[in-house]
């Protein structure tokens, strides 16, 4: 059969073009020209609001890759994602298991409970907790001294040591709701037949989760790593208002990084939108890495 | 094991508090002037356009934004336009105002970011003389004192581009302590400059007191600029005569024209910092807290000693006017006389006009008649010493007394005028444009020893002072290939007496 010129079937399926036209320019917009605009600038020496801008190729990439503030920055964005998604996975799972079971009558409290973090806006949480975990009168040190746990109040925020476990458990806090709910609904995709066949089988309790259960919902939690993964990269409003990096660069994520190069700083100097948007490509480049990675082992295990 | 006692504020304290401050303000403790309606507002010298409008304001806040707000309501009243203020801390300023100004939105008049280069404002456009809006500006400008309006600060190309309504006569790092706890302490901080051993001794003395309730010491950690204020000045107390202002002038001795962050008299500072550390005097949890958020601790009774700015006379007196406390000069090395402090010429607070502005005639009228005597009258008996009001006959009419007064009358003992290289050379300007602060920061380095994650801090220190020096060195390399007849020289002012002011004519004699 002849096959028709592209013209004629771009003008055959015409409607389809112009409706897909306002998402498309939406997406130019705001996703396809900030991107290219940002590898654009990072090719240059420009603090961003000056007129002068200089190209310099690759020297901001060059002077990034022998930053070792900005190899830190990458090293603990990573500590973050490893400490915080492993735990909100097996918890958001064994929350979501408990939950799932229509036998509990009190289920959809707790399911509000446990998600209403993930609805308060996470500026407020972050402003919030450095009262709630601050050396002098708050409830965290008041608890851990009421109960002998301590004998002089910890500094959660101001201690390196525990600044980004600190800042790590109340990430896991304020999402895990939504976590549970990703679990919640990969749970419920599991056939009631299934619970039953298998309780006919014989198997009951970890078996049944572990031989019959798991496997079903294996797909959903690669998908769900892989959101979670994500997430736990783009941290910056929680580390901003927590403890804005410190003390001394130790809960400094990458987003910091890059927030506090592309800015004026304290320290009163003109700011580098050129250097910040190298370490954002060389990081954006990173995390897309990962989730391809992600992708081909979502892939393989859909094939098994 | 014992446990510690907690400071408890219960809410009947804080109701008392109000309480006696209500009475207070009934009673007329507080200065008149600070309540809204009784501005003197002069009529315009020239009729101001009819059509109204909103006119957008921002700066640090603090007390000017307490003054602003008494005034602005009055003002644009009588002006028939709306004002929008945002007072907001330097760290917001540093972020808002850059973004603003890129995507056009600016506020029609606004403080440039800490370490901008006004000479880049102007060049790029940003901003717009106040000449067209400031009736008889000559004139006006005659009334200020010397020094205040120079070109290559906030003059250029023959017009005032930058107004400053203040004076930068001040340090932020006074003894600012508890009057009961460092009596109770032994030590009175107004019979003499107490020494390094004898703060520490009385913030260990204090802390002793408290059995955990108070400690001797606090600052807000977590507000970098902080630690580098505190041993800038410390140290130029000790001896380590150097500028004020941005990268460029700070940590640097005119006479040789180079950093100085490795001396004998930083080191002192830091080790006095690590050492109230160690002896266990320092408030716990130093570290997340931010220079406010310390200060609002003060009159709760937490600490005995910060080492703060004369803001906290204004906010404290609002907030716990109970409260007695005491303010005195920064402390000296022991063993050793109190140098000078310095400042660059210039005043402070300086506020631009945007360029895409249509409110010039009103923010030219505002501003003139707050750089009248009048006008200076009621700012400095609404800011007092916390940003002192640039025209010192209007601050001695203002009848300021108290903290205040004493602390004016401090810093006109202890401050001196001090070398510009901007004033030298405008081209300066361009060498502020390029540079750079180092990573890690002198504030970040002494932020890193405090915490412990950095060790040794003469080593620390001799590896800034060379990342600065090296800062510097590559900022003027990049000024020259782009043009700028700078060299390191600049920096250098042979002639400078570090115990007298470095007026006009010590530069026409280099």
């Amino acid at each position: 059969m002849h096959k028709k010129p592209l013209s004629k079937q771009i003008y055959d399926a015409r409607w389809c073009y112009l409706f897909v036209l306002p998402c498309s320019i939406l997406t130019g917009m705001f996703v396809i020209y900030p991107i290219g605009m940002s590898w654009y600038f990072s090719l240059l020496d420009w603090s961003g609001f000056t007129k002068e801008a200089k190209f310099i190729g690759l020297q901001n990439y060059y002077e990034a890759v022998n930053d070792e503030f900005f190899w830190d920055a990458f090293i603990r964005s990573f500590i973050f994602m490893f400490g915080t998604v492993p735990v909100k996975i097996v918890l958001g799972f064994i929350i979501a298991v408990f939950l799932n079971n229509q036998v509990l009558k009190l289920a959809p409290f707790f399911r509000t409970v446990i998600f209403m973090p993930v609805v308060t806006a996470i500026a407020i949480i972050g402003i919030v907790m450095t009262f709630v975990f601050s050396p002098f009168n708050g409830p965290a040190n008041k608890f851990l001294m009421s109960t002998n746990l301590t004998s002089a109040p910890i500094d959660f925020l101001g201690n390196p040591d525990t600044v980004l476990p600190t800042v790590m458990g109340v990430y896991v806090w304020k999402w895990l709701g939504i976590t549970m709910m990703y679990w919640l609904a990969a749970l419920q995709t599991v056939p009631q037949d299934v619970y039953d066949a298998a309780k006919i089988d014989g198997a009951e309790g970890y078996r049944l989760w572990i031989h019959i259960i798991l496997p079903i919902v294996l797909p959903f939690a690669i998908v769900i790593i892989l959101v979670e993964a994500v997430g736990a990269l783009n941290v910056f409003p929680l580390i901003e208002t927590m403890t804005a990096g410190g003390p001394f660069f130790s809960s400094e994520v990458m987003e910091i990084y890059i927030f506090r190069t592309a800015f004026v700083t304290d320290s009163g100097t003109m700011p580098r939108l050129g250097y910040a948007c190298a370490a954002g490509v060389f990081w954006g480049v990173a995390v897309l890495f990962i989730t391809v990675l992600q992708g081909l082992w979502m892939r393989r295990t859909r094939r098994i | 094991m014992k446990k510690k006692k907690e400071l408890k504020i219960s809410r009947r304290t804080v109701m008392k508090g109000a309480l006696a401050a209500g009475a207070m303000m009934s009673a007329g403790s507080i200065p008149s002037k600070l309540f809204a309606g009784e501005f003197n507002i002069p009529d315009p010298l020239k009729p101001l356009p009819t059509t109204g409008g909103n006119m957008r304001w921002i700066d640090s806040g603090d007390m000017k934004g307490v003054f602003w707000k008494k005034l602005f309501p009055e003002y644009a009243a009588s002006r028939g336009i709306t004002i929008e203020y945002d007072g907001l801390p330097w760290k917001e300023i540093n972020k808002i105002v850059p973004i603003a100004i890129r995507n056009g939105t600016v506020h029609d008049v606004f403080q440039l970011p800490i370490g901008m280069d006004p000479g880049v404002a102007v060049s790029e456009g940003w901003v717009q003389p106040w000449d067209d809006y400031i009736e008889n500006i000559d004139e006006w400008l005659g009334a200020f004192p010397s020094g205040v309006y120079l070109p290559g600060v906030n003059q250029f190309n023959g017009k005032t581009y930058g107004t400053c309504l203040t004076a930068n006569k001040r340090t932020g790092t006074c003894l600012l302590y508890s009057e009961k706890y460092m009596s109770e302490a032994g030590y009175d901080p107004q019979a003499g400059r107490m020494t390094y051993s004898e703060i520490r001794d009385a913030a260990k003395k204090i802390t002793k007191n408290g059995n955990g309730q108070y400690y001797g010491w606090i600052i807000g950690g977590n507000q970098v600029n902080r630690w580098e204020d505190v041993v800038h000045t410390f140290g130029q107390v000790g001896g380590a005569h150097s500028g004020r202002g941005g990268f460029t002038n700070r940590h640097i001795n005119f006479q040789n024209g180079k950093f100085q962050i490795a001396s004998d008299q930083y080191m002192e500072a830091v080790e006095l910092l690590l050492q109230l550390k160690s002896d266990g005097s320092a408030f716990p949890g130093v570290m997340s807290m931010n220079a406010p958020q310390a200060r609002a601790l003060m009159p709760q009774g937490a600490a005995g000693m910060i080492f703060q700015g004369p803001w906290c006379i204004g906010v404290w007196g609002r907030d716990a006017p109970d409260w007695k406390y005491g303010i005195a000069s920064e402390p000296v090395p022991d063993g050793k006389e109190a140098q000078p402090l310095y400042i660059a010429e210039g005043g402070s607070n300086t506020f631009w006009l945007s360029a895409n502005s249509t409110m010039g005639p009103f923010a030219g009228d505002l501003i003139r008649f707050m750089g009248t005597e009048q006008g200076q009258i009621y700012w400095a008996q609404t800011v007092g010493a916390a940003d002192p009001a640039v025209n010192p006959d209007a601050v001695a009419k203002a009848g300021l007394t108290g903290p205040s007064a004493q602390a004016l009358a401090m810093f006109a003992e202890n401050i001196l005028v001090g070398p510009n290289p901007i004033v030298r050379n405008k081209d300066v300007g361009i060498v502020a444009a390029k540079s750079r602060v180092p990573d890690p920061s002198l504030a970040l380095v002494i932020q890193g020893l405090y915490t412990g994650q950095l060790k040794g801090v003469e080593a620390q220190l001799k590896d800034c002072n060379q990342r600065y020096e090296d800062a510097l060195d590559k900022a003027v390399e990049e000024a020259r290939a782009d043009g700028a007849n700078v060299t390191r020289d600049d920096w250098v002012f042979p002639n400078w007496d570090v115990y007298s002011n470095y007026g006009a004519e010590k530069y026409q004699e280099l």
